[in-house]
């Protein structure tokens, strides 16, 4: 069983990488250079929230962690500090994963909505406390909300058209623990 | 929770953690270095910027020129709209034509009458568009011509019309513009015909705001915006836009160049003039204002009496 599981997960993983580059490159398109008045959701980030909370096995820390330094580094971020944000929210993801398992969607969205609003906090803090250029208060939160309100469609994407679904508890837990 | 985490992560979790320990602090440690030092950070992430964005490019070409096309499509709707707009434009600049040739002939006249040494005129690297800042936080693009073309720091950036913004960030095949619209974009321009200075501070909004103006009351909706060459960020004389009012009674400057369609962007060379920073030999040749001079005159005063 573990031999058939471990393709899956690696494919995965490589479906992971693959639309991360696709939404780098959709936010790099230089359709229109106006300054919006409205700023989208981050769907990356909701993206890997998804994966984080259901399947913690797909996205293992070292891809998100390069991803996301890759990511601020071509999105003109201060390099590193949204990176370790990020790190540090799907590591709390996927430790709360095994219990949100049982759970409710509404508990899912409730638990990545936390984990988001303490990541914009302390960003904004930090950036503060270190005297760095920011972007309007306004535009932050509305990405911070956009990104919570678009996260149930991409984690029913996730869920119905890549499968990324939570272990039913009758699932074998394939290699759990041995690296 | 809690106990399924024992379980299951029994010795696998030192590993886990040490290599969690060891990115935060790599990370972290990134954003600190690029705290302290960050033009060092910013020439990497320029680095970094220079190799993946052109091997978007394959790519990012036709799916940006689709786009364009789909919203082409969409104004062809107004075609006969906008064709007599355009006929009655023309109509108007056509008289324009008129008084600028007339005007340019007058003044190479009153030049060449005058016996005027103007600035050598500049040259340009003409670039093309590639990526843009892919944030709604920050305002810049990216366009195909870096230091392999000679282009360096600080160098303005202009559409067929009006001041872009300047380099900032420049790779091998890349160079980043910052937008005059991005939050840390401050440029020193004057208003014509009031002649006041004044800053251009990007917010983040089409219109950027014009602050640090020497006497506001001078400055009426509608003057040119030119920069002014000070403090050696520019050129002088290359124009931004016109001076509007917003709703809060705050002066902002509509931007003369086509912000809704970046496309290809020239980027003027403008190497430094050299700087006069002594006031010179006056007094005598060959001896500058310095002791010597003094003595000289001490001496000379000491003779007469």
């Amino acid at each position: 069983m573990s031999d058939r599981r471990l393709p899956r997960a690696s494919l995965m993983c490589t479906f992971y990488v693959g639309l991360s580059l696709a939404i780098v490159f959709c936010r790099l398109l230089p359709i229109s250079t106006l300054p919006p008045s409205w700023a989208g959701p981050d769907l990356w980030l909701a993206l890997t929230f998804a994966f984080a909370a259901r399947r913690p096995d797909y996205v293992p820390i070292l891809l998100v962690a390069v991803l996301a330094l890759g990511m601020d580094l071509l999105l003109q971020r201060p390099p590193g500090l949204w990176a370790a944000l990020t790190v540090l929210g799907v590591e709390t993801l996927r430790a709360r994963a095994p219990a949100l398992r049982d759970l409710t969607f509404l508990s899912e969205w409730a638990a990545v909505a936390s984990t988001l609003v303490i990541m914009t906090l302390s960003y904004r803090i930090l950036l503060t406390v270190l005297a760095v250029d920011q972007a309007p208060l306004g535009l932050g939160l509305m990405q911070l909300l956009s990104t919570l309100l678009v996260y149930p469609a991409v984690a029913l994407v996730a869920h119905g058209v890549l499968g990324v679904r939570k272990r039913a508890p009758g699932d074998i837990e394939p290699a759990r623990g041995r690296i | 929770m809690a106990r399924d985490r024992g379980q299951s992560e029994d010795y696998s979790g030192p590993f886990k953690r040490l290599l969690l320990g060891l990115l935060m602090l790599c990370l972290l440690g990134l954003f600190l270095f690029w705290r302290i030092d960050s033009p060092r950070v910013e020439r990497f992430r320029a680095q970094v910027v220079d190799r993946v964005v052109p091997s978007f490019d394959w790519a990012m070409a036709p799916v940006t020129g689709a786009v364009n096309i789909l919203r082409d499509f969409q104004s062809y709707q107004r075609m006969y709209q906008q064709n007599q707009d355009l006929r009655r434009e023309l109509q108007q600049m056509k008289a324009w034509k008129e008084a600028a040739l007339q005007l340019e002939q007058e003044n190479a006249r009153l030049l060449d009458l005058n016996n005027v040494q103007l600035d050598p005129r500049l040259t340009y690297v003409t670039g093309v568009v590639m990526a843009d800042s892919g944030s709604p936080f920050r305002q810049s693009v990216l366009i195909n011509v870096g230091a392999r073309d000679g282009i360096m720091d600080g160098w303005a950036a202009m559409d067929g019309l009006g001041l872009v913004g300047r380099i900032s960030g420049v790779g091998p095949n890349t160079a980043r513009v910052l937008l005059l619209t991005d939050t840390s974009s401050r440029i020193p321009v004057t208003t014509q015909p009031s002649g006041q200075r004044a800053l251009v501070i990007g917010d983040n909004s089409v219109a950027p705001l014009l602050d640090f103006i020497e006497t506001p009351d001078q400055v009426r909706a509608g003057d040119r915006v030119l920069t002014s060459g000070d403090g050696d960020v520019f050129p002088a004389g290359l124009l931004v836009g016109q001076v509007i009012e917003d709703r809060g009674g705050r002066m902002r400057v509509r931007i003369a160049a086509d912000y809704e369609r970046l496309e290809f962007l020239r980027v003027l060379r403008s190497y430094r003039n050299d700087r006069i920073d002594d006031p010179g030999a006056l007094i005598a040749p060959g001896a500058g204002p310095g002791p010597r001079a003094a003595d000289q005159a001490n001496a000379a005063r000491a003779g007469d009496e």
